[in-house]
């Protein structure tokens, strides 16, 4: 099992064999849990998320085609599911307060970089457009290629390197600006 | 070049991502140009500090839930499966479902009626049969679980395993019986939904014992898993010692040493 293609796996899933959807969340849960932690910075919600993704990949695997990987897409569909909690949100007009609100725990020690340095740099990510920070998330905390995200978030390569720039030329104008 | 040109290649400048001859026109600006160099450096240190962000884990019932909802999600589809495929091939008279269900509700009347000209005599007799009744729906459901256990299609004999969790209190035969399901049948839907129903009965030792001793045997990295998570949940100490070889043994496949692992924590 250890080099089956995620293809083959999703594949499987297709068929009827269900229980392989277990390789798949145990290949990919850490991740996808962080890329809904980073974006919502809360871990309930980040696990809600994470278990709804797997049960929608269940329910709508038939929607899976083989012209995406499964990976991109796993954060495709992660990522509507973050723009869908963002609206209901919005709706409840919670987003002010959770955004302004600042969770301690999710930084590291242990990194050679003080504890100062993670904050500042949390409070400058959170200041950015909610594209700014998927696109920084995928690309540099998630670790995806350019090619992957340029699949995932349906817009060029080049256009990405260009939204990417301008997303860390601001990242680190209010990093800086702090000290 | 110029300083617009030389900003928006400095990522891939910093990620390495540049050919040797657009690298050098970059240095070679660099040498002149102290404000790009600044914004150079403030960026790879703003990167760096991003690199060296390390994932968070989830706590354990993330993983949990999730097994459940698998689960079930098996369940669901083994059920409509069932339903949209079985009934045109075989006549309704013909299933052993229909014949079981037949059963039962035949011996339901019978008892009842009897129940009901006895009770005229004797009022507390009427309790007892309730009680006789109430096991012999039991047997059956026990009769009708050894039968679909033998059938060819999965999904009837992961009906059979369900049944199980209806009964409070398996006797050593239907644990027998879901034991052997869990280690040898050639469906892993079917086996996993024998570990789940073995779980409804981990507080009995010797269901827990057998847990155990299939992790021992087990290397269907889905069913490992699966006993691993379930063998954790319930802190059963006695798992700890066959986790210990899954994770040593070089064979084991990443994901479910991760998992491994992972429990340690709520086993040591």
């Amino acid at each position: 099992m250890a080099d089956i293609p995620d293809e083959v796996i999703m594949q499987h899933v297709k068929d009827g064999k269900l229980a392989e959807m277990s390789v798949l969340f145990e290949r990919y849960h850490i991740r996808l849990y962080n890329f809904f932690l980073k974006l919502t910075r809360n871990r309930d919600i980040s696990q809600d998320l994470t278990q709804n993704l797997f049960y929608r990949m269940i329910k709508y695997k038939n929607s899976y085609k083989n012209e995406l990987s499964v990976k991109s897409w796993m954060y495709k569909m992660a990522r509507n599911l973050h723009v869908d909690y963002c609206r209901e949100e919005k709706r409840s007009e919670e987003l002010f307060l959770k955004t302004d609100s600042y969770p301690v725990d999710l930084t590291n020690d242990n990194s050679g970089f003080p504890e100062e340095d993670y904050e500042r740099l949390e409070y400058a990510f959170s200041a950015l457009s909610a594209e700014q920070k998927e696109i920084i998330v995928l690309s540099r905390y998630q670790g995806l290629k350019y090619e992957e995200i340029s699949l995932i978030i349906n817009q060029s390569v080049p256009a990405i390197k260009v939204a990417m720039h301008r997303a860390i030329k601001r990242l680190r104008g209010i990093y800086f600006k702090q000290i | 070049m110029k300083c617009e040109e030389v900003e928006t290649k400095m990522i891939d400048y910093l990620d390495n991502n540049l050919d040797e001859g657009i690298r050098q026109e970059i240095e070679k600006h660099l040498e002149t140009c102290e404000r790009c160099l600044d914004e150079l450096r403030d960026s790879q240190q703003v990167l760096n500090l991003i690199s060296k962000n390390e994932m968070v884990k989830p706590d354990d019932s993330l993983r949990i839930n999730f097994y459940h909802m698998l689960h079930s999600q098996i369940k669901k589809s083994e059920e409509s499966n069932a339903t949209s495929s079985r009934k045109p091939v075989t006549p309704w008279y013909n299933l052993n479902r229909f014949r079981i269900a037949a059963g039962i509700a035949l011996l339901i009347c019978g008892t009842f009626i009897g129940m009901l000209i006895r009770a005229g005599f004797n009022n507390t007799y009427a309790s007892n049969e309730l009680k006789q009744l109430h096991s012999e729906v039991s047997d059956l459901k026990k009769a009708a679980m050894f039968t679909m256990l033998k059938e060819e299609s999965s999904s009837d004999r992961i009906q059979a395993v369900s049944y199980a969790n209806d009964l409070d209190n398996p006797d050593e035969k239907i644990i027998e019986v879901l034991i052997k399901t869990l280690n040898y049948d050639k469906n892993v839907n079917v086996r996993m939904a024998a570990a789940y129903a073995l779980s409804k009965f981990a507080d009995k030792q010797a269901v827990c014992d057998s847990l155990v001793k299939s992790l021992t045997i087990q290397n269907d990295p889905i069913l490992q898993v699966t006993l691993i998570n379930i063998l954790a949940e319930r802190k059963v100490k006695s798992a700890l010692k066959p986790i210990q070889e899954i994770i040593a043994n070089r064979r084991t496949l990443k994901e479910v040493r991760a998992v491994a692992e992972n429990s340690l924590r709520v086993l040591i």
